[in-house]
């Protein structure tokens, strides 16, 4: 595994302030992955790694198979081949509430709230894995179970106020705004306190000024809580922004991998769909470089 | 009241109202029948309340409930016949019920509890709608084992010869076959209503709960954080049978009620009626099971009485083809129709008849998200999508 270490260190350090370590450890490895549903092939022999405390973008266009690469690391789908290794921990192998449990935490393009149950209840099932308290000490109503649901409303609330939800604690998820919802969805996420993040196009329906407000809110979460993030995203503006490396995916297939910079510059990637999404003269130059 | 007080108060209040309607009941009701019906539609609010763990809180569909209430009926008559012998037989006493219905109901809900774990194990880890069809196969083959065992003639082997037992198609009368003794007075019956109450709103409330109805909402987003699906159906689908085995056992040894246990009580009209009562009173809601519970009992009830009107009488010599009865299955038909049309989610909804108070707290040192500045906000207004984040300020 030292190889990819190395690798991931001439792809640029994942650190743009050079102040920490030049060497860091991977939080996800991923090898050779593969998966096909009937004949096509959706990842193919995908690797990359993904460096601890990083934020890292996994970028292409529609139906690149970038959901997919997050669904086979949260144990949606299992791989046909390769390996996903976290921390040095094999996930392929695991069920998506074993992942879970793990430390990977991720939310949904298509945002997956439990709709009926309130905002605070929305979080609060994401640590129904570290309850101390059984079934039998919750028919009791016993000391340790009353103990335990205020120490989880407490945390739970202090999260919500984290992405200012705290005062729709006690109304239906539904019943939230759009940005509300998917704010919801991060809030549940960082309820399992994962070591991991998978966001998956957090800045859908977004305008500029609201992901000019993510990027920050991702950095800050990344800082605060140590997380490592991945990112798949379409808005260009926050993964060229926030991403310290970036890995481009095309109908299953790696084309791309680097620094915003090196991405940006990329004829493949200019070719694959880049060119129209960034703005000004540059990126207009070397997309008919690109051509040419 | 303070909540010490009220904590011994309010079980004090139960324990001496159930003792109330033991000793108070004929009294109070001085009709058998209409005893008989109280004490049936309290049996029906346990069923409800059992399968709306399964059908309400986790969401799956099942439509097999009455063959565990069977599996519970049949368990408990064997266990209350055969302690009633031991007993020395004779006069059914309060005192001695003491022993026969707590070793009758424990015996009852295992039993179906452990078919409850056959069933679900297999069918609850797929998705979908398997579990109807294994619930609904499970019951069924449940009933027809009993109902066309033979019996009577020489049996051979050990099973053949326990379904004999069971009496086929005639039903289980005791192990003397003069009925099961009757123990379960208004006690036991409304006194197993208000601990399943108890049990039924507890397990809503608590985080266990609060994970089945995540479950139902959206099961992949519930095993992203870290919930095992199939652990949770599966434990949920076994409290559910063993619910549904005691209120068998309740059922079987219910005062006033038929001292034969017949597997015709087990039909699939029967887990009909129980999918009515959670359905009709709001899934997921236990104030919905309770007022479904009674409601569908009564129904049934009315709809005898209405048969033994001199007018309907007269109508039946004239139209001998009418039979309200079957009638039942029209009756219910319609108001699940116009339930669905005018409220979909039930009387009750999700909601329960008193409000729980929500707990909150004021949390200490949070450090919010960094809040934009008046620069991106101005550039926000500027963009023409739809603010979606403004409601948080």
């Amino acid at each position: 595994m030292s190889e990819h270490v190395s690798e991931a260190g001439e792809s640029g350090s994942p650190y743009r302030d050079g102040e920490r370590l030049s060497v860091v450890a991977n939080a996800l490895e991923l090898s050779q992955v593969s998966k096909t549903f009937g004949g096509l092939r959706a990842v193919g022999g995908v690797t990359f790694n993904v460096p601890e405390r990083s934020i890292f973008g996994l970028i292409g266009p529609n139906g690149a198979g970038k959901t997919t690469v997050f669904n086979l690391i949260t144990g949606v789908y299992r791989p046909d081949t390769g390996t996903i290794r976290f921390h040095n921990q094999e996930l392929s192998t695991l069920k998506p509430a074993q992942i879970a449990r793990a430390g990977v935490a991720r939310t949904f393009q298509n945002i997956r709230l439990f709709g009926q149950l309130t905002v605070l209840e929305n979080v609060l099932v994401a640590c129904e894995n570290r309850r101390k308290a059984g079934l039998v000490s919750a028919l009791l109503r016993s000391q340790r179970f009353r103990r335990d649901e205020a120490e989880m409303n407490q945390r739970a609330l202090e999260l919500l106020a984290i992405f200012e939800l705290d005062k729709m604690a006690d109304e239906t998820s539904t019943s939230l705004s759009y940005g509300n919802q998917r704010r919801l969805e991060i809030a549940r996420a960082m309820m399992l306190e994962p070591k991991i993040l998978l966001l998956d196009e957090p800045a859908a329906g977004m305008n500029y000024g609201e992901a000019e407000g993510l990027k920050k809110q991702i950095r800050w979460l990344r800082d605060r809580f140590g997380l490592t993030v991945i990112l798949v995203e379409h808005n260009m503006q926050v993964v060229m922004g926030v991403c310290e490396q970036i890995h481009v995916l095309d109908r299953g297939e790696t084309i791309a991998h680097g620094t915003p910079e090196e991405v940006r510059k990329n004829p493949k990637v200019l070719a694959a769909y880049l060119g129209e999404e960034v703005d000004g003269e540059g990126a207009q130059a070397s997309r008919e470089e690109a051509a040419s | 009241m303070s909540p010490t007080l009220r904590r011994i108060l309010i079980p004090l209040a139960l324990v001496g109202a159930v003792v109330g309607l033991e000793l108070g009941f004929e009294t109070l009701v001085p009709d058998a029948a209409w005893r008989q019906l109280a004490l049936f539609a309290m049996v029906n609010v346990v069923v409800a309340l059992s399968l709306n763990v399964i059908n309400g809180m986790a969401g799956q569909f099942s439509i097999g409930h009455a063959g565990f209430v069977g599996i519970g009926a049949y368990t408990a008559a064997i266990v209350a016949g055969h302690l009633h012998q031991a007993l020395g037989g004779g006069d059914v006493t309060f005192a001695s019920s003491f022993v026969v219905m707590p070793l009758a109901l424990l015996a009852a809900g295992s039993i179906a509890a452990v078919f409850g774990l056959i069933v679900g194990l297999p069918s609850l880890r797929l998705k979908g709608d398997y579990l109807a069809i294994v619930t609904l196969g499970f019951a069924e083959i449940f009933r027809l084992v009993i109902a066309t065992a033979q019996t009577g003639g020489q049996v051979e082997g050990p099973v053949a010869k326990f379904l004999a037992y069971l009496g086929g198609q005639n039903g289980y009368a005791g192990p003397d076959k003069t009925g099961v003794p009757q123990y379960a007075g208004p006690f036991w019956i409304f006194g197993a209503v208000v601990l399943a109450v108890l049990i039924a709103w507890r397990l809503k409330f608590s985080g266990w709960g609060r994970a089945l109805r995540a479950l139902r909402e959206d099961e992949i987003a519930t095993a992203s954080v870290g919930v095992d699906p199939t652990r949770y159906k599966v434990t949920s689908f076994v409290i559910a049978a063993t619910g549904a085995g005691i209120a068998g056992g309740l059922l079987a040894s219910m005062r006033d009620g038929n001292p034969t246990v017949q597997p015709d009580q087990f039909t699939f009209a029967y887990s009909f009626d129980a999918i009515t009562m959670v359905i009709l009173g709001g899934s997921g809601s236990v104030s919905g099971a309770i007022v479904g519970g009674v409601f569908v009992t009564f129904t049934v009830k009315m709809i005898e009485q209405l048969q033994g009107l001199e007018s309907v009488q007269s109508l039946m010599a004239v139209h001998p083809g009418l039979d309200l009865n079957a009638l039942r299955m029209v009756v219910y038909a319609s108001v699940l129709i116009g339930l669905m049309i005018l409220r979909p989610e039930g009387l009750f909804g999700e909601r329960e008849l008193v409000r729980r108070k929500p707990v909150q707290r004021v949390p200490g040192g949070a450090e919010p998200l960094p809040v934009r500045t008046e620069a991106e906000v101005d550039a926000a207004k500027e963009g023409s999508a739809v603010p979606a984040g403004k409601a948080s300020k």
